[in-house]
């Protein structure tokens, strides 16, 4: 499958990487015999680095390989990013590839069995089907959903073929699945997505406040990080406000425990606060800020169609005291079960002028139907004491996994994106046109569908043709029994390019065996906007390929190839080439590839040879005009962050009489995501085997429920029946259920719900109602 | 604290506080000696076999003058008695725990609620010594000060793994009759990892054997080479002894011998 001997590619990978480390780390090893298993010559064990893909924070590995293999890692003391740290996942990514059951072979559905061929066959015939489809129904019929985990240049040729080459917009990944409203958060509050702050802001923070995610296990390393800080000086203070007790909660200084849904209030609440402390910083927000008022009724549905455009009217300070009047701590205590003197002293802590705060959130706050609102409301705390875009001032949300770097560089593989711009900007369009030598009406003004609106379009029959990859949705969509009806009607044609059986290959027509992670070359981008190189360290199995090779090879037989002329060997710096022609704007370059390999990851924007640290900041942003200021908000006309009056509205599915209980949906530290890969290993797979429900001690006192026996849960949407595990690893309190979402043997998202913000389309997988019994008794579903 | 910073190895004086309780291993010089000619002999499969100092879990007189408790007392007093560790660490042992070598081990025990949710891991992990819950002797951390233990080191699922007994009384009784397999038919995977490092081989007979590790948080040597806890193929025989990269040393392996370059012609001499 490779044209080098592997011999040839060893060498050349350890010539050509300059990430191999030979003098300045030893090895594990200093003498051996041939593993076991192995026959005759023992090649050295060579260290290489490359980014982890298990997590949202994107840690520096290093990977030892030996003999064509992935032998072990170990952290990469070189990486900003970890700083020589990894964790569980981290340590036995290697044993990710090695799965015995992994796709080697393509293989295509016969009389309803996967069936191996050749590959040639199997892209062959998905070529003929998407040509069929787009005849018959146009080029709104196809789509391709990729994932967070796509590399940049896997989703850049995926917007290239579709957007470019075949005329439709319908081009999405997992990121807006999981993290959308974090974009939409920081388009809205600052014109531009991309995270203000970096991870280096832990190493300079005061305090740190932690808005309903549980950091232990969502990203392990900086949790340490946010450790060592403290450990290094006593005087900082962590602050845990969740729904419920986790893993961070224990190292916190403070635990503060918030009713599902009311962070919107308290957020304003701490705002209100702030506002009659006078803890305002008066000259910053006179001079940086701007007060919006946004669209109030969008109600809770993600739409089928194209998402809610905000509009954005003026508003004055005047307007925004006089809306914080309903956020007092008073008011606030009955919705958020918080106390009025803790939110006060939670105000305090923003409103000390000699504290550097930073605060985290994640997928609890995005995955809400006003989630969208909920990072605004966080970015409107910052702004009002002037505590961003400075070291250890920091709002920051970290998102789930790391791979497509945030709605900047993503490639392009979003509804309504180009590779630059947005599909609705002539200017943008024509600029594409250009950049692929298309004509200049190629790109489509219309947007594209989102990822609930393609599996609803494929529902209705509106998308007929649907390539999914590096992503098992038939496990991880909200509502998910609706959209595995979705997939399994006929005269739908599904392709999925995967690494192993999963659900979602399961419904697949075509599956297309995909290289993973070090198996091929790859860039891609982390939440603090550090974009990391690796090169290929070793051999993907049987056919296996790459996401981009194999799009770039329907392609050719569409008879578009002269769109991909790139050389196997050496495509990824040739599309990375091409990419940077998108991003000639100061404010979103990226290094070239010289400078990739040469460090372990380099921060955009990059601009004459410097990487950025901060936006906004006019001493360390490029783009930012010294003119305005300490601070240049660049990202509005106005020049301005804007504080949006968001207000508290309640969640679209609340406790009632017949489901007395929230469900809500979690992380643990070993599985990333659905657990495709993570399940694999041994050591991750037995540390948490299975999913369960966590449950109060009280709560399962009175369903006469002990730890380790098995309920029902059971709402609107379907029942599930799982293990209860009382005062496990984390205990919501009474009234709330908490299941993770690893175990596609126990599929949680089934009870979910697929509303959704308006703005974003996230969905809200953070909560929604159950009824809990004891399996066995009670009434069915 | 950022990674990649490499410990000072031996301290002059270890710190390390053991906790003689109910009852110390003896290590009276006679039962040293005496044993000495009896000392049992551990062969992982296909190497060489090893000399034991002493059987897993005996201490050695030497390390009587190392390990005292925070009053200043010796913690292995001679004539005391003998603990009986059910299980002693082995250099199998140690390698089933990791799924390569620097892999950070699993943990082989159960452990109760509380302490898995807040990770009260150090509690028996920095300070050592034996440990009656487990009938075993703590094996030490090397890395004391990385907080967040659970990030790197997974345990067995408490209802369905076997382990040391766990306190915990909803689970004492799953230990054995678990309510049935996991869910997921167990992937089997085709992992190769490199090979262990062979117990390194001094160069000349009574020469010093090299380090065959990192010293990334592994730069602690009596943590894991000394003590009753430790692996009992790779203990010391003189742990007093303070500095231990005096000798040993931490060979780069991917540089290759010295070789001179040849010098050009000097313009001197004959002919010249």
């Amino acid at each position: 499958m490779t044209e080098l001997n592997r011999r040839a590619f060893l060498k050349s990978a350890a010539v050509a990487s300059a990430a191999s480390v030979a003098s300045t780390f030893v090895p594990a090893v200093a003498q051996q015999a041939p593993p076991e298993g192995t026959q005759g010559h023992l090649e050295e064990l060579r260290w290489h680095r490359a980014p982890c893909h298990l997590c949202g924070v994107g840690c520096g590995l290093l990977i030892g390989v030996q003999n064509g293999r992935a032998v072990a890692a170990r952290g990469d003391p070189d990486s900003p990013t970890g700083q020589g740290l990894g964790c569980v996942k981290g340590y036995h990514a290697v044993q990710t590839l090695y799965g015995r059951d992994r796709f080697t072979r393509a293989m295509i559905r016969r009389r309803g069995v996967l069936v191996a061929v050749p590959l040639a066959e199997a892209l062959d015939l998905v070529s003929r089907r998407l040509r069929e489809t787009l005849t018959q129904h146009g080029p709104e019929a196809v789509g391709v959903y990729g994932s967070q985990r796509w590399t940049i240049p896997d989703a850049y040729v995926a917007a290239k073929l579709f957007k470019g080459g075949l005329g439709t917009n319908n081009v999405e990944t997992s990121a807006r699945l999981h993290a959308g409203s974090a974009r939409t958060g920081l388009e809205t509050s600052f014109g531009l997505d991309g995270a203000i702050g970096c991870y280096e802001d832990i190493d300079q923070a005061d305090v740190f406040v932690l808005w309903n995610v549980n950091l232990a296990e969502t990203d392990p390393v900086l949790f340490s990080r946010m450790l060592a800080r403290k450990r290094s000086n006593p005087a900082v203070r962590i602050v845990d406000l969740s729904t419920r007790t986790t893993r961070t909660s224990y190292p916190a200084d403070e635990s503060l425990l918030h009713l599902p849904q009311s962070e919107l209030a308290i957020a304003n609440a701490i705002c209100h606060e702030i506002v009659a402390r006078r803890w305002v910083r008066k000259d910053f927000v006179d001079q940086h800020v701007a007060f919006k008022r946004g669209k109030i009724q969008i109600g809770s549905e993600v739409p089928d169609g194209p998402l809610v455009e905000e509009a954005a009217a003026a508003a004055t300070w005047d307007d925004y005291v006089t809306f914080l009047a309903d956020y007092s701590p008073e008011r606030v205590r009955g919705m958020s079960g918080v106390s009025p003197a803790r939110l006060r002293w939670l105000a305090s802590l923003y409103g000390d002028s000699s504290r550097k705060v930073m605060s985290f959130w994640g997928a609890n706050v995005n995955g809400s139907i006003r989630g969208t609102w909920m990072n605004n409301l966080l970015y409107n705390i910052h702004l009002l004491t002037g505590k961003v875009a400075t070291p250890g001032n920091s709002p920051f949300c970290v998102t789930g996994l790391s791979g497509l770097g945030s709605g900047v560089h993503d490639g392009g593989a979003s509804a309504d994106a180009l590779p630059s711009g947005v599909t609705g900007n002539a200017e943008d369009r024509r600029r594409a046109a250009a950049i692929w030598k298309l004509p200049a009406d190629a790109i489509s003004s219309r947007p594209g569908h989102h990822p609930l609106g393609m599996f609803r379009a494929l529902e209705r029959g509106d998308l007929r043709f649907l390539w999914i990859q590096a992503t098992n949705p038939m496990v991880s969509l909200p509502n998910l029994d609706r959209y595995r009806r979705a997939a399994a009607t006929p005269d739908r044609f599904i392709v999925v390019s995967e690494a192993y059986p999963t659900p979602t290959t399961d419904v697949a027509d075509v599956v297309l065996p995909a290289a993973m992670w070090i198996e091929r070359e790859g860039i891609v981008a982390n939440p603090e906007r550090r974009v990391q190189h690796w090169d290929r360290l070793v051999e993907p199995p049987g056919d296996a390929a790459s996401d981009a090779w194999h799009m770039v090879e329907v392609a050719r037989r569409l008879g578009r190839g002269e769109l991909f002329p790139w050389n196997r060997e050496r495509h990824v710096e040739q599309i990375w080439e091409e990419y940077r022609r998108f991003h000639q704007a100061p404010a979103s370059a990226v290094a070239p590839l010289a400078v990739l390999r040469a460090q372990p990851g380099v921060q955009w924007p990059f601009e004459r040879g410097r990487a950025t640290e901060r936006r906004y900041n006019t001493l360390q942003d490029p783009s930012a005009d010294p003119k305005r200021g300490a601070f240049d908000f660049y990202g509005h006309p106005d020049h301005r962050a804007w504080i949006w009056l968001r207000p508290y509205q309640p969640a679209a599915e609340s406790p009632d009489r017949a489901y007395p209980f929230w469900l809500g949906t979690a992380t643990v530290l070993e599985h990333s995501g659905t657990g495709t890969l993570t399940q694999r290993v041994p050591t991750l797979h037995r540390s948490i085997p299975q999913a369960y429900v966590e449950i109060h001690r009280e709560d399962a006192r009175a369903l006469g429920v002990r730890s380790g026996e098995r309920v029902r849960l059971v709402n609107r949407r379907g029942a599930l029946e799982l293990q209860a595990r009382i005062d496990y690893r984390a205990q919501p309190p009474r009234g709330q259920v908490v299941v993770p979402t690893f175990d596609e043997g126990l599929l949680i998202e089934r009870l979910t719900l697929d509303a959704g913000c308006p703005l974003s389309g996230q969905p809200e997988t953070s909560k929604c109602a159950v009824r809990v019994e004891r399996a066995g008794s009670g009434s069915g579903p | 604290m950022t990674g990649g910073r490499r410990r000072p190895s031996g301290r002059l004086l270890f710190g390390l506080y053991l906790v003689a309780s109910g009852g110390v291993a003896v290590a009276a010089g006679v039962v040293a000696v005496a044993r000495a000619a009896q000392h049992p002999r551990s062969a992982p499969p296909g190497r060489t076999s090893v000399e034991l100092l002493a059987p897993p879990g005996q201490p050695i007189r030497a390390e009587a003058d190392v390990f005292r408790t925070h009053a200043g007392v010796t913690a292995i007093p001679p004539g005391g008695e003998r603990q009986r560790d059910a299980h002693p660490r082995t250099l199998a042992r140690f390698r089933f725990l990791r799924a390569y070598p620097g892999a950070p081990p699993r943990i082989p025990h159960g452990f109760t609620a509380d302490e898995f949710r807040t990770g009260a891991c150090n509690t028996c992990h920095q300070r050592g010594g034996f440990s009656p819950r487990f009938d075993a002797y703590v094996p030490l951390t090397p890395h004391p000060e990385m907080p967040a233990c659970l990030q790197c080191h997974v345990g067995r699922d408490e209802v369905t793994g076997v382990s040391l007994p766990s306190l915990d009384p909803s689970t004492v009784c799953r230990q054995c009759h678990a309510p049935g397999a996991a869910r997921w038919a167990e992937a089997l995977v085709d992992w190769r990892p490199m090979a262990w490092p062979s117990r390194a081989q001094p160069g000349q007979a009574g020469g010093v054997p090299s380090i065959t590790h990192d010293l990334f948080f592994r730069g602690n040597c009596l943590a894991c080479h000394s003590g009753p806890s430790a692996v009992a193929e790779i203990r010391t025989s003189h742990p007093e002894r303070a500095d231990c990269r005096q000798c040993h040393v931490l060979p780069d392996p991917t540089v290759n011998e010295f070789i001179r370059p040849i010098p050009g012609p000097r313009g001197r001499g004959e002919g010249s």
